[in-house]
């Protein structure tokens, strides 16, 4: 019975609702801030993609070690 | 609320229960999969063109028997096979008799870097030639590469690196930003393209990209952001102890995560794409030929979609290895009287 392909799937889906979960509180915050103040638009959308991109970052660390598993 | 535990509980029951049956899959479970997802991502020693393959230099310094090293260069590996001293073992060519110190090969990643090298260095080299001929400064930018190459450049200069990087000092960095951010969109863009290889898809290549920023940032480091390093100020002596070891583990981990995200990125998309082909295979060798051309109109057009998020991440990856390489060494770059803590203290005591 291989378990290493069930827990490569629950790895990746677990680190997948982490990311989602962190990447939406991340839109959330920035939306609700451009409609607060749009002169600010620029600097927002700026720093969103910055921290959108350290939380991807960290999920895709997750999603590699569960293709490892997966595939090896 | 407890109805909605009660049924899961009751699902997971259920499943647990029927597990047991799938034991008699366990004889096929050795079987070859029609698709080579790794082998494909992997490093090839050749290229790949829609005429065939093209072997690849292999270029060994190893040591043979007699414990004497040499450095060896063969047309291919198929004549490195040839010449007896080298056999293939497994997919992997190794020496007879001795071992190998540094396998020097070119392979299809480094091939496609040195392209993406190449590419943009050509491109400098013909708008600079323009600029020198008076066209980008006296009279208007002329065409559609001095054009594009002064969109990208002022892109750098004003959104990347200026607003991150001392405003003295941050001249002295944007060529390497913008080289940075050409050539990961180029390896990356190039790697879309078919027959070729993603050079990024390789955690050597973004290494090596993030060793770059690494020793960039060190060398720009000011005496005050030494200073944080090892003395962290503002914080009870005790936490200045203990952030000791996490700012040096702080300095290796910044450019780690840099390399890490710029693989995974562009190896998960990759992989992406030969799974999702590669289900049309796995659907013919399962379930016969009618599956597969019913699987293949689904595969292809979600093929294509994934395509248009692949070509948007793969120049998003590249924005936000420059940005975050920009943000290190603005960090790094930091000098006295621009520092917060500082500021603080000098105007309010």
């Amino acid at each position: 019975m291989e378990y290493v392909y069930l827990a490569a799937g629950f790895g990746a889906g677990i680190v997948a609702i982490g990311a989602a979960l962190g990447i939406g509180m991340i839109g959330k915050a920035a939306t609700e801030s451009i409609a607060r103040q749009p002169e600010a638009a620029g600097d927002i959308r700026g720093a969103m993609i910055l921290t959108s991109a350290f939380i991807e970052g960290v999920a895709l660390f997750g999603a590699i070690i569960c293709i490892i598993l997966a595939l090896k | 609320m407890i109805q909605m535990l009660r049924r899961l509980f009751l699902t997971l029951l259920f499943l647990s229960a029927s597990t047991p049956a799938t034991f008699a899959l366990d004889e096929q479970a050795t079987s070859e999969s029609p698709i080579d997802i790794l082998g494909t991502v992997a490093d090839h020693d050749n290229l790949q063109t829609p005429f065939g393959s093209i072997p690849l230099p292999r270029i060994f310094y190893w040591e043979n028997g007699a414990g004497e090293s040499q450095l060896d260069i063969y047309k291919s590996s198929a004549s490195a096979i040839a010449s007896g001293l080298f056999e293939d073992i497994d997919h992997v060519v190794s020496p007879v008799s001795g071992h190998i110190i540094v396998d020097l090969s070119i392979t299809s990643h480094l091939f496609f870097f040195w392209l993406s090298l190449i590419s943009v260095l050509l491109v400098t080299l013909y708008v600079r030639s323009l600029y020198i001929g008076g066209t980008g400064r006296i009279s208007e930018p002329k065409g559609v590469i001095q054009n594009l190459f002064e969109v990208f450049f002022v892109f750098i200069r004003d959104e990347v690196a200026k607003p991150n990087i001392d405003d003295r000092k941050y001249a002295r960095y944007v060529p390497y930003l913008f080289t940075v951010f050409m050539t990961i969109a180029f390896m990356n863009v190039f790697g879309l393209l078919p027959w070729s290889a993603t050079a990024t898809a390789d955690i050597t290549v973004t290494a090596a990209l993030a060793i770059c920023t690494f020793v960039i940032t060190q060398f720009s480091g000011t005496k005050n952001h030494w200073g944080h390093v090892f003395w962290f100020p503002g914080v009870p002596f005790g936490v200045k102890i203990l952030m000791i070891p996490v700012e040096i583990i702080g300095l290796f981990t910044k450019p780690f995560a840099l390399a890490i995200r710029l693989f995974a990125n562009m190896m998960s998309g990759k992989i992406m794409i030969i799974a999702i082909l590669g289900l049309i295979f796995i659907f013919n060798d399962m379930f016969g030929s009618t599956a597969a051309y019913g699987i293949s109109v689904f595969s292809v057009i979600l093929t294509a979609v994934l395509y248009i998020l692949k070509l948007f991440v793969s120049l998003l990856q590249a924005y936000i290895f420059t940005l975050l390489s920009a943000v290190f060494i603005g960090m790094a770059a930091e000098s006295e009287e621009d520092d917060e803590e500082h500021y603080y203290a000098e105007h309010t005591a």
